[in-house]
């Protein structure tokens, strides 16, 4: 067991690099820099001027050298600074790491309490109509852009005093009741398509599992069709579920930047797409570092657990 | 006697019977304003962006200012003379108070004009105010500035933010002012959470006595215009400045609020890259001209919220030809073609058009343009590309044709110069006359209005005859406000400075 965590730890190491070796050379290639962001088409700039800026701006030297520069300053821990602040990078990001996890985690609590259920609803033969009400909601919420759908939001709660306030942030230490209303409607946005993958998951395991031997060999032993629900069909149904949630929730933050940007929340997913448009190199690696370990720490931990829950695979 | 008491007394009951009728200001009060971009900073002589500008309106002042009417007026010089054409000179208001407490001298501004002159500064007013050759300080409340040649736009350059006054002490502590800003301004940087927002608080010694009514003005990022109208329904934002003009016909719908409207200051072009063929040849942007219809493209692209406009932006009234009066103006597509076909492409031939989904790149203008221009034969393509590629495309002039928006002004120099002399800053079309250079040389150097009419209507005349660019329309400046935002003012070029004479009514 311990074997297998440190081979997967190492592999994790791995990912990390190659995806900052990825985005480096890939963000590069668009064309535009942060000079050109910087001077807009409303400043006139001699070539005198532009050449001494691109000194500063680091546009100077090759690809390859600024990579090695980059990597040895994020071994030692820094992360370097804006091009258009001129702040340090990895502040900025921590300062707003906080909004995107908590709204994450609620898109993920939100798909898990409609999800689940839904798709244990959805399941059973008793009502084959609600069923089909349910499998078809499932999926429009699919189907329906994030976009569309915060907008929607947005659109029509507005009217609804305090439920949309724009461009704010209060954090959960300060005022929970405030902090709590502030996330609904984004994190019900962003949950809502993940809602519906879990739902059809959850259904296609019951049903698969519903068939399965023991749970014949259960009915026939004289358990209650309840009973048989929740300690044999349950467990087993939900253990793939977990493992569809963790590869999600990393997803989750990227659909995070488009509800950040409709709901004016100002969390890192909005910070990233700024610092695309505005080529704003250290910001963006600096991020796509920090969501990629995220992504990766979590997934690492889903295949722990899993590990853990499933005492076949332990044995294996 | 009786009479005397009957009228005292009906003059009274008057008085009481009005009193509810007078809306007084009343004080205090934090107006949130939504805005859909935030700032990276603050200092007056070095930023670049129209979001900066908004936040510099309210916490700093120059020599001069613009007012609603586009009239040059007093800022921090009470008065001036201009014994001649290349010597001016300032009185400055006594008592007038920095942030920090200091009083405000005549060295403030000779030190502040110098660093916006400063090559190392980069600062984008240099070129309103280059021709300077002294500053000299007469006494601690007078000025005296020299140019080496008349320049018809200095006070207009004058008026602009780059031009504002700072302490020199406060650039010399803090390197620049983009984190710490201390002007003269009615408000003063309270709190900045950057991306989130940024809180502008009373300056309780602002030398406009009585104003400014409101303890704080807050700036809140919103980034998409839907949300911009919700935050302002939902009560979380009091104002905001929306320019899609979906969202605009929304909030005009809608009894609870309040939508103001002005001719703004901004011109919406379609230029070429003179030096590539087709565009080399005039008669072949003359066919173009011909065969654009600007009111379509007004109502399909803003929504009919924008006016038709020449060279010089429409709304300034004293200086902009009319339309009508301008040559290639009006539709013709018979014309359009017999131009076409003089130039040698009687079956026409592709190009593309550089645009951009923002508001600022113009897509919709494109699309409209793209079938006005199908009409006459040829064959444009449009290539719609993200903002900072459209940005690049600028910069290294690599297009055949080009939708922007260009930052207008209400004194033509200011304008015309920069973006269509041979030498100008920002004229990317790559566009070289003599003749148009010699008047535009001539038009600044003049002073008085009536000598300087003239030679601006003939440019006027002459760029609708070359046709480097076509001019399109004008957006209108709105701002969509809830209604207890009381005395707000909009400038045509979006400036904030009516704020400090604004009140929240409770």
């Amino acid at each position: 067991m311990y074997g297998y965590i440190l081979k997967r730890f190492i592999s994790l190491v791995f990912v990390v690099l190659g995806v900052s070796i990825i985005i480096f050379f890939m963000v590069r290639l668009i064309p535009g820099s942060a000079l050109e962001m910087y001077l807009g088409t409303q400043v006139e700039a001699t070539p005198k001027q532009m050449e001494e800026l691109k000194v500063i701006f680091g546009e100077d030297k090759p690809v390859l050298v600024l990579y090695g520069e980059w990597l040895s300053r994020i071994i030692r821990g820094d992360f370097g600074c804006s091009l258009r602040t001129s702040r340090p990078v990895l502040p900025d990001i921590l300062s707003r790491l906080p909004l995107t996890l908590e709204l994450s985690f609620f898109a993920l609590c939100f798909s898990v309490l409609i999800g689940i259920p839904l798709g244990i609803l959805s399941s059973r033969k008793q009502n084959p109509f609600m069923g089909l009400v349910i499998r078809i909601s499932g999926l429009l919420g699919l189907s329906i852009p994030q976009f569309f759908l915060a907008i929607l939001f947005v659109m029509f709660f507005s009217s609804f005093k305090g439920w949309i306030p724009m461009g704010t942030y209060i954090s959960l230490l300060k005022n929970p009741i405030l902090n709590l209303k502030m996330f609904f409607f984004p994190s019900l946005a962003l949950g809502g398509g993940l809602a519906a993958v879990i739902m059809r998951f959850t259904r296609y395991n019951i049903l698969e599992v519903t068939l399965m031997d023991y749970i014949r060999t259960a009915r026939s032993k004289g358990v209650s069709e309840k009973n048989i629900l929740i300690k044999h069909v349950l467990k087993n149904a939900l253990l793939p579920v977990i493992t569809v949630l963790g590869f999600n929730a990393g997803y989750l933050m990227g659909g995070a930047i488009v509800i950040e940007e409709v709901f004016a929340l100002p969390g890192m997913g909005r910070l990233v797409l700024y610092a695309i448009y505005q080529r704003d190199y250290p910001l963006l690696q600096g991020i796509v570092l920090i969501i990629t370990v995220f992504f990766v720490l979590i997934n690492f931990f889903t295949d722990i657990l899993y590990v853990y829950i499933d005492p076949r695979i332990r044995y294996e | 006697m009786k009479i005397f008491f009957i009228l005292l007394i009906s003059l009274a009951l008057i008085v009481i019977l009005l009193t509810p009728f007078a809306s007084a200001e009343s004080r205090g009060g934090n107006l949130i304003i939504g805005v859909d971009q935030e700032v990276i900073g603050l200092d007056p002589n070095v930023v670049t962006s129209f979001s900066s500008f908004r936040r510099i309106d309210l916490l700093y002042n120059k020599l001069v200012k613009m007012d609603y009417d586009f009239n040059i007026v007093p800022d921090l010089a009470d008065s001036w003379e201009i014994p001649d054409s290349l010597t001016y000179i300032f009185h400055l208001k006594e008592g007038v108070k920095f942030h920090n407490g200091r009083e405000l001298t005549a060295d403030d501004v000779k030190f502040s004009l110098e660093r916006v002159l400063d090559p190392k500064t980069a600062s984008p007013g240099r070129s309103y105010i280059a021709p300077i050759s002294d500053i000299e300080v007469i006494n601690k409340y007078t000025i005296k500035i020299k140019l080496s040649s008349p320049l018809a736009s200095f006070l207009s350059g004058l008026a602009s933010n780059n031009c504002s006054i700072v302490p020199k002490e406060e650039v010399e502590k803090y390197g620049n002012l983009q984190r710490d800003a201390v002007g003269t301004g009615p408000f003063k940087l309270g709190e900045w959470v950057p991306d989130n927002y940024m809180k502008l608080v009373r300056n309780p010694d602002y030398f406009e006595k009585g104003f400014p009514y409101l303890d704080a003005v807050t700036f809140r990022v919103v980034p998409e215009q839907t949300s911009l109208l919700a935050g302002i329904k939902s009560g979380s934002l009091d104002m905001a400045t929306i320019n899609a003009g979906s969202i605009i016909l929304q909030a005009q719908k809608d009894p609870n609020l309040v939508v103001m409207q002005i001719p703004g200051l901004n011109l919406r072009t379609f230029g070429f890259n003179n030096t590539r063929e087709p565009f080399d040849d005039v008669r072949v942007r003359q066919a173009i001209a011909l065969a654009i219809d600007r009111d379509e493209i007004v109502t399909a692209a803003e929504f009919g919220m924008a006016q038709p406009s020449g060279p010089l932006t429409a709304s300034v009234k004293k200086w902009a030809k009319p339309l009508e009066e301008l040559p290639f103006s009006k539709r013709n597509l018979k014309k359009a073609r017999e131009l076409l076909t003089e130039a040698g492409y009687p079956d026409g031939f592709s190009f593309n058009i550089v645009t951009s989904s923002s508001y600022e790149g113009g897509v919709a203008v494109a699309q409209v343009i793209q079938s006005q221009l199908k009409e006459i034969g040829l064959r444009p393509e449009l290539e719609v590309v993200e903002w900072g590629i459209y940005i690049d495309r600028w910069v290294k002039r690599d297009f055949d044709s080009m939708v922007e928006l260009r930052g207008g002004s209400a004194e033509p120099d200011r304008f015309l110069y920069r973006s269509l002399h041979s030498t100008g800053g920002v004229n990317n079309w790559l566009f070289e006359d003599e003749e148009v250079d010699k008047l535009l040389n001539e038009g600044r150097r003049l002073v008085k209005y009536e000598d300087r009419k003239p030679i601006y209507d003939k440019i006027q005349v002459l760029l609708s005859e070359k046709m480097p660019v076509i001019f399109l329309y004008v957006p209108f400046q709105t701002q969509v406000l809830s209604p207890n935002v009381k005395n707000f003012r909009q400038i045509g070029n979006g400036a904030l400075q009516y704020l400090s004479q604004t009140w929240l009514e409770e």
